[in-house]
């Protein structure tokens, strides 16, 4: 009633004239709405928007790369960032890397794979091999509303019963429909990056030229605790307000070739140079490649294990107890779900099994 | 050819909505900024950049365009006004646009008090409640600030007194109130 002219009238009205109590307390609402209105008060802001407008269009345009990102972050300047990006929707790259005998490959379990930030720079710049295009552009998009995510996404947006101790309940929404990006391998490409490196192409399947390798991604949609934002000035990580919490859900990414088996695009990808030994020996060690999704994890992101979601999930957990970071991630029903933040290990396992 | 100029006509038509919703909103989202940061290069610099972040991501037409960049500018304000340097450099800088005003300097003394006292509060509180101060005070109706926040409207009323109270009593014991 105090800054709500329409609320002046009717039985509200009529009540506060006659009720002692109601009437301090609106002289105390309305005494601090007093003072902080005159508290809030700015000079009167003179704008030129046409050379603002200028000023915006002739920023840089981001573009998209190849790989998801979460909006309002910058990729590869924050570990957690990075840490959720590998572990729950940029999976795509390392998806399509995994042996298999036929061309279509669709996850359903979840094996870790521990890589290095240089392992995943190494996957993300196939550009110098062949052509990466988007047939359909990823869209992410921030939203306020789980119903606006939805519509976004088409997925239901996952209800978190409990926030852990200490993780604000501000929320952000993030939303995107499905993303479908196409390699095309080179070998004259592949050949120059080789002769670049000071080395020549290993041996290369016939009918790998020109072979398509098709990724399509989400929809995906995620809910973010706390606030993002981006450091006041440069990028300096430590200026910048990291999410608590991050709820994600996509569906899980399916990969086809054409001309030669995804299994060879894969062995061939692995081959090129730039790939550390190390990844390809933990690729390569996965034991049922046909049906297992590798979670790529940093290994600046610590140790993982199995553990059982909601009775009967087998899902990966990630990180530890410190609190410094920790996450799980499960498949149900070809839906990859993930709950990663800077939460103890424990607490990622109770909101994973609450989840509804 | 036909996809071609379709294409064209794509991006044409969204740079126009995107020129149309900066005309509309600019104003307005410097203005929130500028009630946090008060000081008008800063709060320009923040306008700007919500936009920049905001074009990148979503399309100019969307239903929740001024929402987002509402709830955008608050936040980006109050984040802003969190680095403690640049808070230092500011509270110098409005001491002396305040001292270059007014004729009574003690009165003087006591506003430029006041303002600094609160806006460190503000920096303090947790983000909604600030948020909800910022936007309402920068003019936006209860349906709008219920939008930026992605809250029911008959929320507004009550986080906006609790969010007053709190912060009156923040900052009630050393300002002039």
């Amino acid at each position: 009633m105090v800054d709500e002219p329409d609320a002046h009238g009717g039985v509200d009205a009529r009540h506060l004239e006659s009720c002692a109590d109601c009437k301090a307390r609106y002289t105390t609402v309305s005494g601090d709405a007093r003072a902080i209105s005159s508290l809030l008060t700015a000079p009167e802001l003179k704008v030129d928007i046409a050379s603002a407008f200028n000023r915006v269009r002739t920023a840089p345009a981001a573009r998209p790369r190849f790989g998801l990102r979460l909006p309002m972050m910058r990729p590869g300047s924050r570990p957690l960032v990075l840490a959720f990006a590998t572990a729950v929707a940029a999976i795509a790259l390392v998806a399509t890397a995994i042996a298999q005998d036929s061309n279509t490959f669709t996850p359903q379990t979840l094996t870790p794979v521990p890589v290095t930030l240089a392992d995943m720079e190494s996957l993300s710049q196939l550009s110098a091999y062949g052509t990466i295009s988007w047939t359909k552009q990823p869209q992410p998009q921030v939203v306020t509303s789980a119903a606006e995510a939805n519509t976004i996404s088409g997925l239901p947006v996952p209800k978190v019963a409990a926030l852990p101790t200490g993780v604000s309940s501000t929320v952000t929404y993030a939303a995107m429909g499905q993303a479908t990006a196409v390699f095309t391998f080179s070998k004259d490409k592949a050949a120059a990056a080789a002769a670049q490196a000071g080395t020549t192409l290993p041996a290369l399947p016939s009918g790998l030229e020109g072979a398509q390798l098709t990724v399509t991604v989400g929809p995906a949609v995620a809910e973010i605790y706390g606030n993002i934002t981006k450091p006041s000035s440069g990028s300096d990580i430590t200026q910048a307000s990291l999410p608590q919490l991050i709820v994600g859900e996509t569906t899980a990414p399916v990969a086809t070739s054409s001309q030669v088996t995804v299994v060879q695009f894969e062995n061939s990808l692995l081959a090129l140079p730039g790939i550390s030994p190390e990844l390809k020996a933990a690729i390569k060690a996965i034991g049922d490649p046909s049906t297992t999704l590798p979670v790529p994890i940093p290994v600046q992101f610590g140790t993982s294990s199995s553990v059982t979601i909601q009775g009967t999930i087998q899902g990966l957990a990630l990180g530890d107890n410190t609190g410094v970071g920790a996450g799980v991630i499960w498949i149900k029903n070809g839906v990859v779900y993930g709950v990663v933040g800077t939460i103890k290990r424990d607490d990622a396992v109770n909101v994973a099994n609450q989840l509804t | 050819m036909e996809l071609g100029a379709r294409r064209v006509t794509t991006e044409r038509t969204d740079d126009g909505s995107f020129e149309a919703l900066f005309t509309a909103e600019y104003a307005r989202v410097a203005g929130i900024a500028n009630r946090v940061l008060m000081d008008q290069h800063e709060a320009e610099d923040v306008a700007q950049e919500v936009f920049i972040d905001f074009h990148r991501l979503h399309s100019a037409s969307a239903q929740y365009a001024p929402a987002w960049l509402h709830r955008a500018a608050a936040h980006a304000a109050l984040n802003r006004l969190r680095g403690s340097k640049r808070r230092q450099r500011r509270e110098v800088a409005q001491a002396t646009q305040e001292s270059d005003r007014t004729v009574d300097p003690q009165k003087l003394f006591e506003v430029s008090e006041d303002r600094r006292q609160v806006r460190q509060a503000l920096a303090r509180m947790a983000p909604k409640p600030a948020a909800v101060l910022v936007l309402r005070a920068s003019g936006l109706s209860y349906a709008e600030v219920a939008q930026a926040l992605g809250v029911g409207i008959g929320q507004v009323g009550t986080l906006l007194r609790r969010a007053e109270a709190a912060l009156r009593k923040e900052v009630t014991s050393g300002t002039s109130l």
